[in-house]
């Protein structure tokens, strides 16, 4: 034993050196997900075409995540994806059908970092992009998480802001008498988490959220239809919005095969709108690593105080929006997923040029089904598989 | 509505000083708590659907979802 090693040994930190060794043999995996949705609603309170009209919009998203762990402390994440839409509303723009306005690309990236400032305190971050044809978005992100040393609670501060830009784009027949102030959006969003460990099948977490949003907040293709002699505007609502939600999750076990998943928000903003939101999942474990979960989600909301149907606003209102989005509601989902863990992994590949084994390690499966008091209607079905290598 | 949101923050206040005296669960008492199924964050696969809620409905965030960026103009 050298005089360092004994030094060690006396004050006693043998242990922390010999963990230390471990921890630096020991495998880091990168995580990498792969998932897909396919999404479809129809209604027809289309807000493209004043509150009337077909609703049909097809959605394809992909996305992929990587994290990647560069030592004990640090680690990156990557993700980015695309969505393929194509929507009936939006194709009524310029009122040509099947014109380029049917369908459109959104692609998105983000770069982000987790590093672990000390045994209990982890700050994280994130930059990224979104671009679609006619939207442009920057955005960046600050996390601070603080456990205690039981691991019993947990503090979340974040920090969150979008930069976006509009290709404004107008309804054909009223372009030359529309304009918008901006085609700038900036949003500001600050949150503070904590979660509790209540014992040792139960624990909670609880989210306070403000946003506040500035900027072009209407969509310059939105038409609106007054009750005087069918005259139509672009949807004009206010520049500046700020919308406060609180959140409480709270998850239980509730025999050694049953669980509860609960979560309720409640959300106000400055627009008049408020909304109470209730879902409820109940995972069944058939065995360790697979799960069945059934899940209920019911979310109730007033209108915005700008919101009125077609043909029911005046000329002399100073805002004006027949987006049934902002409408009062209610709406119920439900459905059914699948989660398949098993520690093993279900597959394993050798990877080549090196000795890491490529892990197939989890496939999710997810249906849900919309209802809106409204009328729309919606689908949607996902896929999520995760590989370790 | 000033005082709904009162009433809520009041609320989440009253809940976390309830739990505040909760006895402290050990690290090998958590087989439970450390389950998947147990994660209080919201589900990979959730990131889709919340961010179409998020666009149907007038209300966001508190949930994981998209606070902001994208226009959700379809």
């Amino acid at each position: 034993m050298s005089s360092s090693d004994q030094d060690e040994f006396i004050n006693g930190d043998t242990t922390e050196v010999l963990q230390d060794s471990y921890e630096s043999l020991e495998w880091k995996a990168i995580d990498f997900n792969l998932l897909s949705s396919y999404y479809q609603q129809d209604g027809n309170n289309a807000a493209v075409t004043g509150g009337i009209g077909s609703e049909a919009l097809t959605d394809f998203t992909q996305k992929v995540s990587l994290t990647v762990p560069l030592n004990k402390k640090l680690s990156v994440k990557f993700d980015g994806g695309y969505d393929y839409y194509s929507s009936v509303s939006t194709d009524n723009i310029d009122n040509v059908r099947s014109s380029d306005s049917s369908s459109d690309i959104r692609a998105h990236g983000n770069i982000g970092f987790s590093y672990q400032l000390e045994k209990q305190k982890n700050i994280s971050g994130r930059i990224g992009t979104s671009n679609e044809y006619d939207y442009f978005s920057i955005n960046s992100a600050l996390f601070y998480d603080y456990k205690t040393e039981d691991e019993n609670t947990t503090i979340q501060l974040g920090f969150q802001t979008f930069q976006d830009r509009w290709s404004v784009i107008y309804p054909r027949e009223i372009k030359n008498s529309s304009s918008v102030p901006t085609n700038k959006r900036s949003s500001y969003n600050a949150s503070f988490g904590l979660s509790k460990v209540i014992n040792r099948k139960m624990q909670l977490f609880i989210q306070l959220e403000g946003t506040y949003m500035n900027g072009l907040l209407s969509t310059p293709f939105h038409r609106v239809y007054f009750t005087e002699n069918s005259a139509v505007k672009i949807e004009k609502l206010p520049s500046n919005r700020l919308k406060i939600p609180i959140g409480i999750r709270f998850n239980a076990y509730l025999n050694d095969w049953m669980l509860a998943r609960l979560h309720y928000r409640y959300y106000w903003d400055s627009w008049g709108i408020q909304a109470n939101t209730l879902s409820a999942e109940l995972p069944l474990k058939i065995n360790r690593f697979f799960a069945v979960y059934p899940f209920l989600r019911f979310h109730s909301q007033q209108a915005a105080d700008y919101f009125k149907p077609y043909k029911e606003h005046n000329l002399q209102d100073e805002y004006y929006t027949s987006d049934y989005d902002l409408s009062k509601l209610n709406s119920l989902s439900y459905g059914l997923g699948l989660s398949y863990s098993p520690a093993g992994g279900i597959a394993k590949f050798n990877m080549p040029l090196n000795q890491r084994k490529f892990m197939f390690k989890s496939i999710d499966l997810k249906y849900s089904h919309y209802d809106r008091s409204t009328g729309l209607k919606a689908d949607i079905i996902s896929v999520g598989l995760g590989f370790t290598f | 509505m000033k005082r709904k949101l009162f009433i809520s923050v009041s609320l989440a206040c009253f809940v976390l000083m309830s739990f505040s005296s909760c006895s402290s669960v050990k690290g090998f008492q958590k087989m439970y708590l450390n389950d998947a199924e147990m994660a209080l964050d919201p589900r990979m696969l959730d990131y889709f659907e919340t961010n179409f809620q998020t666009y149907r409905e007038g209300a966001s965030g508190s949930n994981g979802g998209k606070v902001g960026g994208g226009c959700g103009c379809n």
